[in-house]
């Protein structure tokens, strides 16, 4: 087990550190100018100042806190909404082509409006990422729902389940699926409209160290930032995400493993 | 004997319903939105926010028109969907080629898996700082952002539609003497179409979306552009038209052009993996 | 076990797109005695799913009442147990947990409902699979975790949809006999819908014919039990029988 575990790490990283060695590679051979892109090295030592320095830490730091709360929130809110908009079949028809409608206006585009309700910082920025989570997650929860097949309704009826015990023992566990698929879009859109609105809108953030950076051209902390988005975002996906399915979705046999 | 109910004019008026909504599906995407406009139109003529920050539909709508009149929606529009159409095209050049690859080749897949999982999890907006220094405020940056968002899913649900072929598909195929090659063009092809639909589907949302912040950050026109000029002008109903456009467009294009054909290859041929 | 009785029952129901009422179910009346066992067959559109539709609680009726034990019901509920032609299992719970689900419902202590449910899962040859999910489990098992399920929580009646339709032949075959056997041992009130005239002949005591919403035939069954599906294939009462029903439900 632990091997095979190490096994399939390596293999990942693998590639990934022969892509560095084509990048260095590349860098000295056509003498790029470091001002076009940098060499590994200068984004080391840019990543080890930005952390001595504690810049690198209060970015990081405030963008996870940001998509934190603005996930959390959003989920809260709109589990419960898609699960009572499912139970009864006129109001899921109804709000189904709605949702799916603000479903499309996923995060970014929340950013103008929603800098001119709440002015720059924290507050819009948590606005977008509860509009990118709150729609998603809410039109997949609703989907969930309404899939749950009739019999199986019928079953926990006709064993006795109050509508109370109905909701908890049926109905969650069989949206369950639809709904971690609603949080895993939810969270890229979300991730993404952080990136994005910390560009405009505030002054920390992974979003704004990026942004900033532009404006002196200093490649080395874009090339950093990108590479800490990245990793950031496998981190999520690796130690949140995909725990999450396997011990749902597939343990349950309702989807097949990836 | 069956007693004689009375079928109220409720019951009638859902009938008619039904039958208009079966025979123009449209009508059931469409009259949802009703009660949503009319409490809209509520909420901002009670001013409980202020008409600077909260507009109704009424003013929008004449935005709309002020707009489409002088040209500027229309040249936005076509200038947003210009951009988007030429990414997406790219995007599927690349993605499709890319993901037969990854699909059909262990090794390829080995290779390159992680580096696409990893500059996946970059997201397309975190390569706009770099953009903008290579090639500044322009279509290529921000095609590049279109190309770059629309390829992952392509190339990820080609990868799973290859994938979903029955091995003994291709047995078949080479049994009945065709070639590796005409296998792939033969049977690989037709049978990952479906998941390539859903694929194409599901970039050209993101490309959509991709499109819209790289004009509010980058643009000098599009209707992403139209929100973010709004924007520093304070002006809430171009942005509120903005989004409106936005969402309307995507419905279109989802509803009346993408989720047919992704039907008529799918389930046409009862496949489409999930 | 109790009885279960229905009079007059009638189901229509609006049809939005003739924009006029259907009539499901005509006239119904009907009694399965305590501890009795009787199959209702019928061609297509007979109405007999819509019938347990309403006796499980399932629809309302337009008219018509429904008794189980003389009280009379509405609403779905733990007195009558239904078995689905899909199974219904829950597929996030094991198999133990799916039938100590109605013990669960009720609030009976965990400890005391999984031995419940083991004793069920016991009776029906099904003790190793206690801890695997649904899924993993072919269609005649998940029917039998379905009948054991609605059996552990002893219900008043036990209303069965077509239960074997989904599964193969030969397992069906065994599965009737097995049903037969827990029958026999527990005597329970049973409705069994099927559209399958020989296994509505090999189960029960009386078929009940319907046509277009009512009660066409009532025919008893006097066959010897326990039945095995060897010996009755050939048997003469057995084929006569068959073949007095089946012309019932052709003429329907």
């Amino acid at each position: 087990m632990r091997a095979g575990r190490i096994a399939s790490a390596a293999a990942f990283t693998l590639p990934l550190l022969a892509l560095l060695v084509l990048w260095e590679v590349v860098v000295r051979a056509f003498d790029v100018s470091p001002r076009v892109f940098p060499a590994i090295e200068p984004v080391v030592k840019a990543g080890i100042d930005s952390i001595a320095d504690g810049s690198l830490i209060r970015h990081i730091g405030a963008s996870l806190v940001r998509i934190a709360l603005g996930t959390s929130i959003g989920i809260l809110v709109a589990v419960p909404l898609g699960i009572a908009m499912g139970t009864n079949r006129a109001v899921s028809a109804f709000f189904t082509p709605l949702l799916r409608f603000f479903s499309v206006l996923a995060g970014i585009a929340w950013i103008p409006i929603a800098t001119l309700w709440f002015g720059y910082g924290f507050g819009a920025i948590t606005f977008v990422i509860f509009n990118a989570v709150f729609f998603v997650v809410a039109y997949n929860t609703l989907l969930g729902v309404t899939g749950i097949a009739m019999p199986l309704r019928h079953a926990a009826l006709s064993l006795g389940a109050t509508r109370r015990q109905l909701l908890t023992e049926v109905l969650l566990p069989g949206a369950l699926p639809n709904i971690v698929t609603g949080i895993r879009t939810g969270l890229g859109f979300a991730w993404r409209g952080l990136i994005a609105a910390e560009m405009i809108a505030t002054d920390v953030g992974l979003g704004y160290m990026l942004f900033v950076a532009r404006d002196f051209y200093r490649t080395e902390v874009i090339v950093l930032g990108m590479i800490v988005i990245g990793a950031l975002w496998l981190l999520i996906d690796r130690l949140l995400l995909a725990p999450l399915e396997r011990a749902t979705i597939e343990r349950w046999g309702l989807v097949r493993a990836a | 004997m069956s007693a004689a109910v009375a079928i109220s004019p409720w019951q009638r008026l859902w009938g008619a319903y039904v039958r208009g909504s079966a025979r123009h599906p449209a009508l059931a995407s469409l009259v949802p939105f009703v009660p949503v406009i009319v409490l809209w139109a509520a909420v901002a003529r009670s001013g409980i926010f202020p008409p600077v920050f909260f507009p109704g539909p009424v003013e929008v709508l004449r935005k709309f028109d002020t707009l489409m009149a002088n040209g500027i929606l229309p040249a936005y529009l076509e200038d947003s969907v210009v951009r988007l159409a030429a990414g997406t095209a790219t995007g599927l050049a690349l993605g499709i080629p890319l993901g037969l690859l990854i699909g059909m080749s262990d090794r390829a897949h080995r290779a390159l898996w992680p580096a696409l999982l990893f500059f996946q999890a970059i997201g397309d907006i975190a390569w706009l700082p770099i953009l903008l220094i290579w090639f500044g405020f322009g279509l290529t940056t921000m095609i590049f952002v279109i190309v770059y968002t629309v390829l992952f899913p392509v190339v990820l649900n080609t990868v799973l539609g290859v994938r979903s072929v029955p091995l003994e598909l291709h047995r078949a195929a080479l049994s009945l003497g065709a070639s590796k090659a005409r296998v792939v063009w033969e049977v690989v092809l037709p049978g990952a179409l479906p998941n390539i639909m859903t694929g194409l589907r599901n970039g050209l949302g993101f490309g959509w979306r991709a499109l819209i912040a790289a004009e509010i950050i980058v643009g000098t026109s599009g209707i992403g552009f139209l929100m973010f000029d709004a924007r520093r002008a304070g002006s809430v109903v171009e942005i509120m038209l903005g989004m409106i456009v936005l969402g309307v467009l995507w419905y279109i294009v989802d509803g009346w052009v993408l989720a047919p054909i992704e039907r008529a290859t799918g389930e046409r041929w009862g496949l489409v993996t999930r | 076990m109790k009885s279960l009785t229905i009079t007059h029952l009638q189901k229509t129901y609006f049809d939005p797109f003739a924009a006029r009422q259907v009539t499901a179910i005509r006239d119904i009346s009907l009694t399965v005695e305590a501890g009795d066992f009787v199959s209702v067959v019928g061609p297509s559109g007979c109405g007999k799913t819509t019938m347990l539709n309403l006796i499980a609680g399932f629809l309302p009726p337009t008219g018509g009442e429904i008794r189980v034990d003389g009280r009379a019901v509405s609403g779905p509920g733990p007195d009558r147990g239904v078995v689905f032609q899909s199974f219904a299992l829950f597929p996030w719970r094991t198999v133990l947990d799916n039938v100590a689900f109605g013990p669960k419902m009720r609030g009976v202590p965990k400890a005391r409902r999984h031995e419940i449910a083991q004793e069920y899962l016991a009776l029906a040859g099904l003790a190793h699979a206690a801890e695997r999910y649904p899924n993993e489990l072919s269609g005649g098992m998940q029917q039998r975790v379905g009948v054991v399920r609605a059996l552990a929580n002893e219900p008043d009646v036990l209303l069965m949809d077509e239960p074997f339709a989904s599964v193969d032949a030969q397992t069906r075959m065994t599965l009737q006999e097995e049903l037969t056997r827990i029958w026999a041992q527990r005597r329970s009130t049973v409705l069994f819908i099927t559209h399958d005239v020989n296994e509505a002949v090999f189960l029960s005591n009386r078929v009940v014919v319907l046509s277009h919403g009512s009660v066409l035939d009532d025919i008893a069954i006097d066959l010897p039990r326990p039945r095995s599906w060897d010996a009755l294939i050939e048997d003469a009462a057995f084929k006569t029988l068959a073949a007095r029903v089946l012309q019932q439900v052709r003429a329907a």
